[in-house]
């Protein structure tokens, strides 16, 4: 189901769970503690009117065994005179020897329906007397093996005596050294009530708080999960193609924020990626072009009529041109997507750079020759760790560069040498220079600086130098100083 | 009709040149941006055929400096076909563009659509009394009957043509006519209109002595 796999629903719910389980752990505590308290005062009652039935029933307080206050009670019950009633104010005692004291008969009220009673029942279990509001039914009923139980000699009598509750009724019982079994107790319906009526009011409020607690708790998973939503949202219109879109960061300091600014960072990456893959794409198409082009217009031209085998000629070796330019830009892109993907492995051979170096310089002299430019070199030997044919690939490329972009009549400077970790190849020209505002640009591909389409190259020669150097874990610049010229430095790290 | 090709793909200006030549118009050829401005500022040409990327000065640059002085129609090629450049080539002054690669029989409609749009006829089809120029299929009809005139020749009918009821001088004739291969101070043009008239009537071209000819 979704709403249970939503993370604030779930922890809504737990959340929810958690608040109930310490509402109500409260308030069963807080109703306990309500109950314990009610029932503390009904004890204290209970006790007091305990002591005083107690003094009553036994005139002189220290007993033979003086253990407490009701171990001074009477040896002999008066089994004799049952049935007696004394109406001696409103306690009413039924053996003939008790007297409630003076000072008790407020203290067992028969008229008030709340109010204590007592009742001493004999060994026999028999009555002997009674008093106060004696409820018709609900209070324990004389029961010898409990008394038994509860007041055994080797109980040692606790002090004060226990209290019971049952039905209703909160009694206390004790039993006297001769046997006779003194029990007051008091109605407890009114704590139970109010207990009651206390327990619903916490009940009530504990539902209000939980109520409050939910909606508190909905609020702030929500406001800590809307930088969430947010990121989706814009994760859904990136992955519907919009690369454009950017998650809206309000605070970067949060965790969820810095999670934003990270995926911000890495959309932009991918928006840039993408965009250079179309560029890429877009002038791979543009290059391929013109030769197309050349090609339909000579044959469309060519066949409109019949032609002498010279113009023929001419149709098939221009042709022939686009084909060849077709052929390079296609095996330059397909290098180049090699390289990117990482799939063209370069060898990792130890070899000395100087002697590519001097290969390449010696494969491009009459190159120099022909386009009148001197070429110079200063090499020194230096043993690095790559691929030669890759490395000799650059340093042609360069070479070539630096002839194809001079005037007539100009040098070529190269130069390699070994400074501190790193073979460094400077390949300087007397050319025109690049003008600074292409010089962030010259490495990206089809990058030329007078756009003219006259180089075969179609100037992927730098990005493909660009990679193999990367490829290596080297780097490749380029300046123009002042005085003119391009100066092209490599570093490689020595083996 | 004369045309200008600024283009720096030797293979492609070349064989532009020779197809536009063969469909009858005089043309000259530029192979840089800069030879490209000069031309057209300097010569009456009927369309420009610019490539937009060039050495020295790119398309835009010129048809920009062209439009300073001088309205003539502008057929861009263009090697990219996103909006953004047709529309910023249309916005700068040109009047048509055609994408590479591109289908020859195409850029022959554009040019002929744009050379009849300049002088403001709005069909292919010329009449003139007895006399029918379909310059789309580049015939001439004398009363409904076919008329084989020479490239050179039809090019002359259909230029007075065009500027029915206008003296034009020798001079626009050889700027229009002629490209810049041909030598203008021959007598070439006489003979050429002395053929026309054998063919479509003495009266056709009329000779306005000291200024030109016309066809009224």
């Amino acid at each position: 189901m979704k709403l249970f796999n939503s993370i604030k629903w779930r922890l809504q719910i737990w959340y929810g769970l958690i608040l109930v389980a310490v509402l109500a752990g409260f308030g069963a505590t807080a109703y306990q503690l309500e109950y314990n308290q009610q029932m503390r005062g009904i004890d204290d009652e209970l006790h007091r009117r305990f002591a005083v039935l107690a003094q009553a029933t036994h005139p002189h307080p220290h007993g033979p065994n003086g253990q407490g206050p009701m171990d001074g009670m009477p040896g002999q019950p008066p089994d004799d005179m049952p049935g007696q009633m004394q109406p001696d104010g409103p306690g009413q005692a039924q053996g003939g020897s008790f007297h409630l004291p003076p000072q008790a008969t407020g203290l067992f009220d028969a008229s008030d329906p709340n109010g204590f009673y007592f009742i001493i029942e004999g060994r026999d279990g028999k009555e002997v007397a009674r008093g106060g509001n004696v409820p018709s039914s609900g209070y324990i009923p004389f029961n010898p093996d409990y008394v038994k139980i509860n007041r055994s000699p080797e109980l040692k009598n606790p002090n004060p005596p226990p209290t019971f509750t049952q039905g209703g009724f909160r009694q206390v019982f004790d039993l006297t050294p001769n046997g006779e079994t003194v029990r007051i107790g008091c109605s407890i319906a009114p704590q139970l009530k109010g207990l009651h009526n206390n327990a619903w009011e916490l009940a009530g409020l504990g539902v209000i708080i939980l109520l409050f607690g939910l909606a508190g708790g909905l609020w702030i998973s929500s406001s800590a999960l809307k930088p969430v939503e947010s990121i989706s949202a814009a994760a859904v219109k990136i992955s519907a193609g919009d690369l454009s879109q950017r998650i809206n960061v309000a605070e970067a300091e949060s965790e969820l924020g810095q999670l934003a600014v990270t995926l911000n960072s890495t959309f932009a990456r991918l928006e840039a990626a993408f965009k250079q893959q179309k560029q890429f794409a877009s002038d791979a198409a543009h290059e391929l072009r013109t030769p197309v082009t050349v090609i339909l217009t000579q044959t469309q031209t060519a066949l409109k009529r019949e032609r002498d085998a010279k113009e023929y000629k001419e149709t098939v070796e221009a042709c022939h041109r686009a084909a060849e330019r077709m052929k390079k830009l296609i095996s330059a892109l397909l290098e180049l997507t090699r390289l990117d993907a990482g799939q063209e492995r370069i060898k990792r051979l130890k070899f000395d750079f100087s002697q590519t170096v001097g290969d390449c310089v010696e494969l491009i002299r009459p190159l120099a020759a022909e386009r009148h430019v001197e070429l110079q070199s200063e090499i020194e030997p230096v043993a690095i760790t790559g691929d030669p044919s890759r490395l000799a690939q650059v340093v042609t490329n360069l070479l070539t560069n630096a002839i194809q972009y001079n005037h007539e009549g100009g040098e070529v400077r190269v130069k390699l040498r070994r400074q501190d970790h790193f073979a460094v190849l400077t390949v300087s020209d007397s050319g025109i220079g690049i003008p600074p505002e292409d010089m962030t640009r010259i490495f990206d591909r089809f990058h030329r600086v007078d756009r003219s389409r006259t180089g075969m190259n179609a100037g992927l020669g730098l990005s493909i130098s660009k990679a193999i150097i990367d490829a290596h874990g080297g780097s490749i610049e380029a300046s123009s100083p002042e005085s003119g010229g391009t100066i092209f430095t490599v570093r490689l790290q020595v083996a | 009709m004369r045309i200008l090709i600024v283009e720096d793909e030797p293979d492609l200006l070349r064989s532009l040149a020779q197809a536009l030549r063969e469909e009858g118009y005089a043309v000259d050829t530029a192979a840089d941006g800069e030879d490209g401005l000069y031309k057209a500022e300097n010569y009456e040409y009927d369309t420009i055929v610019l490539d937009v990327m060039l050495p020295k000065m790119d398309g835009w640059e010129i048809l920009a400096r062209l439009r300073k002085t001088k309205k003539t129609p502008v057929l861009m090629l263009t090697a990219r076909d996103q909006s953004q450049d047709r529309v910023r080539g249309l916005d700068t002054g040109a009047d048509d563009y055609v994408v590479k690669p591109f289908d020859l029989s195409e850029l022959f409609a554009r040019v002929r659509a744009l050379i009849r749009r300049s002088q403001n006829k709005t069909t292919n089809v010329i009449e003139i009394g007895d006399v029918k120029i379909d310059t789309a299929a580049r015939n001439v009809f004398l009363a409904d009957k076919p008329v084989e005139l020479t490239a050179r020749e039809y090019s002359l009918v259909e230029f007075l043509a065009m500027h029915r009821g206008e003296v034009v001088t020798r001079t626009q004739l050889y700027e229009h006519l002629f490209d810049e291969n041909d030598d203008t101070f021959s007598n070439l043009l006489d003979v050429h209109v002395s053929n026309v008239r054998k063919k479509l009537g003495a009266e056709f071209i009329v000779t306005r002595r000291g200024h030109g000819y016309c066809i009224e």
